[in-house]
């Protein structure tokens, strides 16, 4: 799956607030949904990982990783789930 | 031109007096001591002013998921292991120039719904959630609450950010996952089992209609179910994680199969300590994944001084996530951890630090001897700590959030006060926590100095030229009147003398059990402070003074909504005393199908939701095993009955007695026509403001004229007048009495707790004209010990006069503020007047005061200009705000309160 390189995307993104956050790069704030510069580094989170299958709905998918399969959704930060495994290198 | 109340009452040669004891200055004056906070703070604080209140469903989404797969665990293991995969899956942030990290959520200003507690509220007003919340009473104060725009706020969606509760800002991609996990909750939350079993309790429809009338604001049980309580950081800076978490499990080991005599509970002791373990690792992960985060910022970081700073925070986590502090840095960091970790267990408002400055003062002390630590990065530290705790909010309902806590959250720190052996209790750190407070004014935590007369005269004066910077903290709280109560309320539970002592202030203003806790640094014994008490301010909250006599008056029919809300007294009031019997008799009423109704809700809470964590942390849950739900915490006779509107009803009461019953100027048939048709005003809304000066006449009529002059001119509390303050005295004595005549779910009496938080502006919204002249719609007289703005005409001392007729020790709390212009104080002599004045008050026994030192011109330029103003902060009741972060209705009632210009008696 491709995703947009966005800022709120890229590992040296933290977050302030739903809207910006601070690059670690450049200590500058930026915007989330602005297109990140060539230092992007992808976040971890469920539309990365092998074990996310979309949904019907927008914004709703499923988690594999357990037999229950339970809901999830892509944009979940993933940098502490124990089942995480990139979709492609 | 619409004709004013200030015309009104000038052709009939009266008028409110909103200037007191002089006049201000010509220009307006700035506060006159303005602190400036180390360049760090400075630039966290500049990114706090930036920051939009965000939620995110990452720690609902891992618990929800948790708990699902669990059926039939242990409820208490159950919630335990889904807290823990909620701790271990909240993604670590670390922010550029830190010192002090974590947070509730990966944002800075973050915060998370928890729909296991309530789901309806934070959902679209069309969806059924929210309806079905409506229809049972409890979003009813949702609708008329109100926030401010500006500051952090997001009351409106735009972008990809949808607003939610009114205050919080989502990513748009996120609300269908939030949805679905708040349905997960539906039929299962304490707000929907306690609904289930609230109605099976005799005058349950009263309550209902409590509710939506908003003669009450809110349940307790399932909005802010803990809080306005000490926290207790003891047992994690003593032992260390893995201590904690190996005598968990030697205590299961222990208790496993064993009812030891108590056949009802004495088997959970296994489960409640396999539940905290469970927790404790959820935590030690949590601060094991910022450790890794700053290791990975650390590896990753160009910036030498940068670098380094990462290194030493991740040397601080990996310790402090498995052994008790060495040094100040970690305790500090460690009851931050700490502090975090309880508020993200619950929704909790006013989760206190207590006297950190003396629990910290070990590490500190030896810091210092040992040459680890200087004054300068222990402020620069203190300074960080202020912009943590300022970052934090609380996700609850518009109501709860915008209508009582006006957004903020009630992390109160307590400084001065005795030690366990009487003798003073303050300290050198002490005095750097007011510094920090001074160099880096912000909302929290806010101080409240416990003054007692042998603390030396230096500290106050210390305290005193804080409170010139107008921030409102730290609030003056009496010692011993507080421990007067402590004694008594908790004296049947055990509590001395000597540990009453260790009292501090929960919440905004809810004196608090707490105990002394035995601490070994380096093999020097310290005894230090520590909460010991169930949350306080739960039980039957808010409820309207003003609405109850509007009730009486028109036979229990609210005037807003014609909701019947009591049965018809039919009593004709042909006297004084049968009035004010009938306000008792309805008052009492309330009291008692709202007890009933909450003791419910507060067990479901304590059955499906119980606080492990917080009860850990307390005595005496780790020796017993018992959790808060087994009343294993040392004192739990805390719910208590809360009001709002004391100063309104009393002035009502002596309007009605002067002009109906003793000087018969009016008849209460006239008076009840006078107020339903608000004096011949527009409503508040209709005007746009909601101070009673700037309130216009409907049209020319001048029908009700007289009687209004009249209302306005009858005695008023505040001007040591025995004709008003006889009647407050009555009140108190019953109104406090009586409360200990309800039973809390934990078989304790109830007790009086008297302070508004904000609860006044959208109880005042609901509200008709009253007897005293105050119009419909407007906002009440703020606290319970203030007088209503423009009223007090005598000076600080007459008021005082006034607070202190009756025993304050009868009460959890009393609350007085006042507002004084600059000028008044000014330079060292203001601030030995200061001083003074306040100690004055505290001799005569007054429990509670608190001052806004501020310009009344300059909060008028604020509310023309806000986006001038994002750093002004003021005091509300019992809380310091961002003026641009405040509702327009505690914003006029602020501008409108008395200024006074002089304190000299």
């Amino acid at each position: 799956m491709t995703t947009p390189s966005r800022h709120m995307h890229c590992r040296n993104y933290a977050p302030i607030d739903a809207v910006k956050g601070i690059c670690h790069m450049t200590k500058e704030i930026v915007h989330a949904d602005d297109d990140a510069c060539p230092s992007f580094v992808r976040l971890p989170r469920c539309a990365e990982c092998k074990l996310y299958a979309a949904g019907a709905d927008d914004y709703v998918g499923v988690c594999s990783a357990t037999s229950n399969r339970p809901m999830t959704y892509p944009d979940l930060v993933a940098v502490t789930c124990e089942w995480f495994e990139w979709r492609s290198a | 031109m619409p004709r004013k109340l200030t015309d009104i009452l000038a052709q009939a040669d009266a008028r409110l007096e909103y200037q007191a004891m002089g006049a201000p200055p010509a220009e307006p004056t700035p506060r006159e001591v303005i602190g400036k906070p180390s360049p760090r703070a400075e630039r966290l604080r500049n990114l706090y002013y930036s920051a939009l209140s965000s939620a995110s469903s990452e720690f609902p989404y891992w618990y929800t998921r948790a708990y699902g797969g669990l059926d039939n665990e242990i409820p208490v293991v159950r919630r335990a292991l889904a807290l823990e995969s909620a701790f271990r899956h909240l993604t670590p942030t670390i922010f550029p120039g830190e010192l002090l990290v974590v947070g509730k959520t990966h944002h800075y200003r973050g915060s998370f719904p928890m729909p296991w507690l309530s789901e309806g509220y934070y959902m679209a007003a069309e969806n059924q959630l929210y309806q079905d919340a409506l229809a049972r009473g409890s979003a009813s104060a949702d609708e008329v609450s109100t926030f401010g725009t500006g500051g952090g706020n997001v009351t409106k969606s735009f972008g990809s950010v949808v607003s939610i509760a009114g205050k919080f800002g989502i990513r748009k991609e996120e609300v269908p996952a939030m949805l679905r996990v708040a349905h997960a909750w539906e039929g299962r939350s304490v707000d929907d089992v306690g609904h289930k079993y609230e109605q099976m309790t005799p005058g349950y429809e009263i309550k209902e209609a409590l509710m939506k009338s908003v003669t009450c604001m809110f349940d307790s049980g399932y909005t802010l179910p803990q809080g306005r309580e000490v926290v207790n950081y003891d047992y994690p800076l003593q032992f260390g994680f893995d201590e904690l978490i190996s005598r968990t499990e030697q205590k299961k080991a222990e208790v496993a199969g064993r009812a030891d005599g108590d056949g009802l509970t004495g088997m959970n002791r296994l489960y409640n300590y396999e539940a905290a373990s469970h927790v404790l690792r959820g935590i030690q992960a949590w601060v094991e994944n910022y450790a890794r985060e700053a290791r990975r910022l650390e590896a990753a970081e160009r910036e030498p001084v940068q670098r380094a700073e990462y290194t030493r925070i991740a040397e601080c986590l990996e310790w402090v996530a498995h052994r008790p502090p060495r040094t100040f840095y970690e305790a500090l960091q460690l009851t931050w951890i700490v502090h975090v970790a309880v508020l993200n267990e619950d929704v909790i408002s006013g989760l206190s630090p207590g006297r950190l400055g003396q629990v910290l003062w070990p590490w500190y002390e030896q810091d210092i001897a040992a040459g680890r630590l200087d004054e300068g990065k222990a402020l620069e530290l203190l300074e960080c700590l202020r912009i943590k705790y300022t970052c934090l909010d609380c996700f609850a309902s518009m109501g709860v959030v915008g209508g009582v806590l006006s957004g903020n959250t009630f992390n109160n720190l307590s400084i001065g006060g005795l030690d366990r052996s009487g003798r003073p209790a303050n300290n050198r750190l002490e005095e750097l926590i007011i510094e920090a407070a001074m160099t880096c004014a912000s909302t929290q935590p806010t101080l409240t100095l416990l003054y007692d007369d042998k603390l030396p005269e230096s500290f106050l004066l210390k305290a005193a030229e804080c409170i010139k910077t107008g921030t409102g903290y730290p609030a003056v709280v009496n010692n011993r009147t507080a421990i007067e109560f402590l004694l008594g309320q908790y004296g049947p539970e055990g509590m001395d003398l000597e540990e009453a002592r260790a009292i501090a202030i929960g919440g905004c203003l809810e004196t608090s059990p707490c105990s002394w806790m035995p601490l070994t640094l380096n093999g020097r014994s310290y005894w230090i402070p520590g909460g010991s008490g169930q949350p306080t301010s739960v039980g039957v909250h808010f409820l309207s003074l003003p609405k109850i006599l509007e009730l009486v008056l028109f036979d229990g029919v609210d005037q807003r909504t014609k909701l019947r809300v009591f049965p018809g007294h039919g009593r004709a009031l042909g006297s004084f005393e049968e009035l004010f019997d009938q306000v008792k008799a309805y008052f009492a009423k309330a009291v008692e199908v709202l007890s009933l109704a909450n003791n419910i809700q507060h067990d479901v809470w304590r059955k499906n939701n119980t606080a492990v964590l917080n009860s850990l942390l307390k005595p005496d849950c780790l020796e017993t095993g018992h959790l808060i739900n087994e009343l294993g915490y040392r004192y739990n006779a805390t719910h208590n009955v809360e009001t709002c509107g004391t100063i309104n009803l009393v002035n009502s009461l002596a309007a009605l007695k002067s002009l109906v019953y003793d000087r018969r100027l009016i008849t209460l048939a006239e008076l009840r026509k006078a107020l339903a048709d608000n004096f011949g005003f527009r409503t508040a809304d209709e005007v746009g403001s909601f101070s009673l000066s700037s309130q216009e006449k409907r049209g020319e009529t001048t029908e009700y004229d007289r009687t209004h002059v009249e209302c306005l001119t009858a005695p008023k509390y505040g001007n040591d007048n025995p004709y008003v303050d006889d009647i407050l005295k009555q009140w108190e004595d019953w109104f406090c009495a009586t409360c200990r005549d309800y039973e809390s779910l934990n078989a304790q009496p109830y007790y009086a707790c008297q302070i508004s938080v904000s609860t006044h502006a959208p109880m005042g919204a609901v509200t008709i004209a009253t007897p005293d002249g105050r119009l419909a719609g407007t906002t009440f007289a703020d606290a319970s010990m203030s007088a209503y703005p423009g009223t007090d005409r005598h000076g600080p001392y007459a008021l005082f006069a006034s607070a202190t007729c009756w025993d304050h020790a009868q009460s959890q709390n009393s609350q007085l503020n006042l507002k004084i212009h600059p000028s008044a104080i000014q330079g060292r002599a203001g601030t030995k007047k200061l001083l003074e004045l306040t100690r004055a008050y505290m001799r005569k026994g007054g429990f509670h005061i608190q001052y806004n030192v501020v310009d009344s011109r300059i909060l008028k330029d604020a509310q023309e200009h806000p986006e001038q103003y994002r750093d002004l902060l003021v005091r509300v009741a019992g809380f310091t705000q961002y003026w641009v972060e405040i509702g327009k209705p505690i914003q006029d009632e602020i501008i409108a309160r008395t200024e006074y210009e002089g304190v000299q008696e």
